[in-house]
């Protein structure tokens, strides 16, 4: 037994008000002429006494009547003593409300994150005043208890629904730990959520257990604010055949389509910006699915070959809405690129074709190729403009003259990217002066003839990340080596990218200013049969992995590797920048057209965006137009999946002494009145007053009537 | 009967103001509801004829007469003259009492007295009058004239109950004042002890005169008809009192019926006529009772 509002019992003291009536102003009789009085009289004691008896018992009602009304104002309350917990101790609730993209899910004209909004709301007003309560939704953050429940009722219906939103579970958990963590309240935690199989996995209820369990004074209700409807077509995420890509060269872009529920098959579109940003249609397909009645899949495949340079951004959309619009678009973002000038320097030119032929082949006419070559010999080098190229390679160099050195050291500093591999032309004396020595890891010792191959033992360093997709199919030992340089000592500056199969470093890296520096010590255009000497490799023999290898190290030495230009959600978006692109000054362009004026340092290599809670298309440009890129961010693929729990599953795997289930909004108020307030005797308290009020009226009207 | 009921009713006795018509109303409204003579046994001696009319009993036809005359006759019978009826008026204060009645206790009893006086002046009695409070305050000499209705009439008319009771003392000394058998109608609410008043009582009786007590009461003192908490207020003593009229009701009739009975059978084992009446009950009823009476001691 308790009060919601114990403030209002001192009501109560209103109780003298009638003993001091009783007392002081006693009520005057009717005066009445009666000449029989002689026969009253005569039974006048024994009257007299029950008349007071009557007074006593009409001033008990009345006082019993004010104290009644009294604490029936304040609310008496009675918990069910297996609900006591922290006895009579005011609640602690925190509301976790799923506002995943998932949640927009339109049934009858309300989106499932309206109805968790109503639910919540409902719940908050049901709250009694002394309680806190705090909102927790999918967006990271530190949560903590509002002073007062009407700042949560504002947090709850200012809430939306986020993109980049974090498990479902992740949140039930904090807000177990947060209701936990409240000394002296009784934690109660609601969760507002459609039963989602996604969101609640097997894996997710385990560790909602497993937080519960550890909070045993916690109790958890989950209100499901979803419907079994589910009828939705779904786009998934888009694959694209490249996000860099050359003049001429066709960009295919894929993506599956799935249905659940009946309905045509759909109508897919493919938009692509212009360059006022405004979306125009390039094409529509309408897709064939296949498969079981319940979600039929297909997939949806355009292709676009006549993208000029630059960054091309689109959309694949389906033509009409559905129930959930969040999957109906994919966004994406393409880069049309030049091809990058890589200079290769060589001892005679001839020396040069090899590698030439490798990364830009002369059979392709120039045609959407990515690198454009052009040959010098190592005694021209000098005198090449070092700064209109993107990477320089010196294919087994002879001894340099200091100036040359100089000038490739001056170019690494400023951002350029210099391969140096060396081989037979290659001596210790000259490559160990001063010069030399700016460039390479360590001071040559000797020649190794130990025969071995090619085998990095990870392919993570960036220069060979583009193997990685193919790291098992690889014939490494087709790369055998028959002789390479050894270093006397590596600079501490300097690491091994690659190694031989006898653990012996065969590129190496040096930090060198902004540039990027790879040094092989065995040669990369080595043919497999050289007039007069020995082969130092085989590399070149297959052309399978030899290909591979030189474009995936010329194109990191030329920052031409593939970008990635689609995110997900809240994912940081990294914009890697050349030389000429760096910038102080750049405006972000968001999916809504707003623009966001930001800054960066100069000396940033890449920028790192991470304002991208909505998907859609995001542009970054500079006033000065050296700087116009672009990505894409989607929602994962996954919040397309409107599958349901079971609640069963749900109280079979929850502790059952902590878990309540409310199919409604309204269940879901009534759970806080039972389990926050217990049970308010309002009305039977109120009934009580009635019945005392009546019956003082009768009594009092018996004594008191007036003609 | 239903119609000449509806105007033998006190409050409608009332709206007449001259009291010898209120009289004769009762009376020849009571006498057209009997239909038939209930004087016998009451008045013996022959005084005329009468031509029969309709209503009449047969059996009193003159037979006699008829043979002579081949007329209907009937046989008027004229009262004994030695009767002489004496209405003793009660005129304390307690007797102008009224609760939510149309007639105080006085004004019913005057009404009462007035029909029996033109009833007994009708029969050919003398008929007077005394009015008494503490004693006996007025008195008329009795007559047999109709002269001595109007005479009695109007004395009652003027009179206004005012006085305290002493009936013992005012029966006592009328009892000094009769000087042959005499028939006494007391109209009085009685409300002083009994005792010395049903002595006084009898003496009248042992002195050889007829008695009749027309015991009237106000419906409220019958009835009690209170609620809640009342202050009473005795109008000869000014005594008061606070009741609890609910509670009190069921132990003051108990008392007023105990006084009640207690005046009957005393009167009863005296040969006194006892007839209880309230002002809430009609005239008829009310001269049914005393001629009932009457016959039954005749």
């Amino acid at each position: 037994m308790g009060f919601l509002t114990p403030a209002l019992t001192l009501g109560a003291l209103a109780v003298a008000v009638p003993i001091v009536l009783h007392l002081v102003m006693r009520q005057r009789p009717r005066e009445l002429e009666f000449p029989a009085l002689r026969f009253v009289q005569q039974r006048r004691d024994s009257n007299r006494r029950r008349m007071r008896l009557r007074h006593w018992l009409l001033l008990a009602l009345r006082c019993g009547l004010i104290v009644l009304l009294a604490l029936a104002l304040a609310r008496p309350t009675w918990r069910p003593p297996e609900a006591r917990g922290k006895a009579g101790a005011p609640i602690a609730a925190a509301l976790v409300i799923d506002n995943s993209p998932r949640m927009q899910y339109v049934a009858s004209g309300q989106s499932r994150l309206d109805a968790a909004v109503a639910a919540a709301t409902g719940v908050l007003q049901q709250l009694p005043g002394d309680a806190q309560a705090t909102v927790l939704d999918l967006t990271a953050g530190s949560p903590r208890f509002a002073l007062d429940v009407s700042s949560a009722v504002a947090r709850v219906e200012n809430l939306s629904s986020v993109a980049d939103a974090r498990e479902l579970a992740t949140a039930v958990v904090d807000a177990i730990e947060l209701a936990a963590q409240q000394e002296n309240r009784r934690g109660q935690v609601f969760v507002f959520s459609d039963l989602s199989g996604a969101a609640l996995s097997n894996e997710a209820i385990t560790r909602i257990a497993a937080a519960l369990e550890e909070a045993p004074e916690v109790q958890l209700a989950l209100v499901d604010v979803g419907d079994d409807a589910d009828a939705n077509t779904a786009l998934g995420e888009a694959v694209l055949s490249a996000t860099v890509l050359r003049t001429g060269e066709p960009l295919r872009i894929s993506a599956p389509v799935s249905m659940t529920g009946p309905g045509e098959p759909p109508l897919v579109e493919l938009l692509l910006a212009d360059e006022s940003g405004e979306l125009i249609k390039r094409n529509q397909q309408i897709v064939e699915l296949a498969g079981g009645d319940a979600t039929r899949t297909g997939e949806v495949e355009f292709t676009l070959d006549d993208l000029p340079l630059g960054v091309h951004q689109g959309v694949v959309q389906l033509s009409s809405p559905d129930a959930l619009t969040i999957d109906n678009q994919r966004f994406f973002t393409v880069d049309v690129r030049p091809a990058a000038r890589v200079l290769l320097a060589a001892d005679a030119p001839t020396d040069a074709t090899l590698v030439r032929e490798a990364i830009s082949p002369s059979l392709l006419g120039g045609e959407g190729q990515r690198f454009e070559c052009e040959t010098v010999t190592a005694a021209t080098l000098r005198s090449a403009p070092l700064e209109d190229y993107q990477a320089v390679l010196l294919l087994d160099p002879p001894s340099l003259p200091p100036a040359a050195w100089d000038a490739l050291d001056t170019y690494l500093q400023q951002g350029g990217g210099v391969g140096v591999f060396l081989g037979h032309n290659a001596s210790s004396a000259p490559f160990n002066e001063a010069g030399p020595q700016k460039l390479l890891p360590g001071r040559l010792r000797r020649i190794s003839r130990d025969a071995t191959y090619l085998r990095p033992r990870r392919l993570d360093h960036p220069a060979l990340a583009g193997m990685a997709e193919f790291a098992e199919s690889i014939p490494w030992s087709l790369c055998a080596t028959f002789r390479y340089w050894q270093f006397e000592e590596l600079s501490s500056d300097s690491h091994v990218v690659a190694a031989f199969a006898n653990g012996e470093p065969a590129i190496l890296q040096r930090a060198a200013g902004q540039g990027r520096l790879l040094v092989g010590v065995t040669p990369l255009g080595e043919p497999p049969s050289p007039r007069g000497r020995e082969p130092w490799n085989e590399w070149a023999r297959h052309a399978w992995p030899y290909v591979l290898i030189c474009d995936e190290l010329t194109g990191y030495l030329a920052r031409d590797a593939e970008t990635q230009l689609d995110y997900l959600a809240g994912d940081t978006a990294t914009i890697p920048l050349a030389l000429d692109q760096r910038v102080t000054n750049y405006v972000l362009r968001l999916p809504d057209g707003q623009g966001l004026r930001r800054t960066a340092a100069v000396s940033d290599a890449a920028l790192s965006i991470s304002v991208t809670d909505d998907p859609g298309n995001y542009r970054v440009t500079s006033g000065s137009a050296q700087l116009d890129r672009g990505f894409s961010v989607n929602i994962p693929g996954e919040y397309s999946n409107l599958a349901r729990r079971d609640p069963a599953d749900l109280s079979a795997a929850l502790p059952a002494a902590q878990f309540q289930f409310a199919a409604t909004g309204v269940a879901a108020a009534e759970l806080v009145e039972a389990a926050a307030t217990g049970r308010e005797l309002y009305s039977w308290a109120i009934g009580l007053v009635a019945v005392v009020w009546g019956a003082e009226h009768l009594l009092a009207n018996r004594f008191y009537r007036r003609e | 009967m239903a119609t000449v009921e509806k105007y033998l009713k006190p409050e409608v006795i009332r709206q007449i103001s001259r009291l010898d018509l209120r009289a004769q109303f009762i009376v020849k409204g009571f006498l057209q509801g009997l239909h038939a003579s209930p004087f016998h046994g009451f008045s013996v001696e022959f005084s005329e004829h009468r031509k029969y009319t309709t209503g009449d009993d047969p059996k009193d036809i003159d037979w006699l007469a008829y043979a002579k005359t081949d007329r209907y006759y009937v046989k008027k019978f004229e009262a004994e003259t030695n009767i002489t009826g004496y209405l003793a008026m009660d005129l304390s204060a307690s007797m102008a009492y009224s609760y939510e009645q149309e007639l105080t206790k006085f004004e019913y009893a005057t009404c009462l007295a007035a029909a029996l006086c033109y009833l007994m002046v009708l029969q050919k009695d003398p008929v007077g009058l005394v009015t008494f409070g503490e004693r006996i305050v007025d008195s008329l000499a009795p007559r047999s004239n109709r002269r001595q209705i109007g005479n009695i009439l109007s004395l009652l008319a003027k009179l206004e109950p005012h006085d305290k009771t002493d009936v013992a003392h005012s029966l006592t000394q009328l009892a000094a004042m009769l000087k042959h058998s005499s028939l006494v109608m007391l109209f009085s609410d009685l409300l002083a002890d009994p005792e010395p008043t049903l002595s006084a009582m009898r003496r009248l009786r042992h002195g050889g005169h007829d008695v009749i007590v027309f015991h009237i009461l106000d419906a409220a003192e019958t009835q009690f008809p209170f609620e809640g908490l009342v202050e009473l207020r005795d109008p000869e003593t000014g005594d008061r009192l606070q009741v609890d009229a609910d509670g009190y009701r069921a132990d003051y009739l108990q008392e007023i019926n105990e006084f009640r009975d207690h005046f009957a059978r005393e009167c009863r084992q005296s040969g006194i006529d006892y007839v209880p009446l309230d002002t809430s009950m009609q005239f008829d009823r009310a001269l049914m009772e005393y001629l009932v009476n009457r016959r039954s001691l005749g």
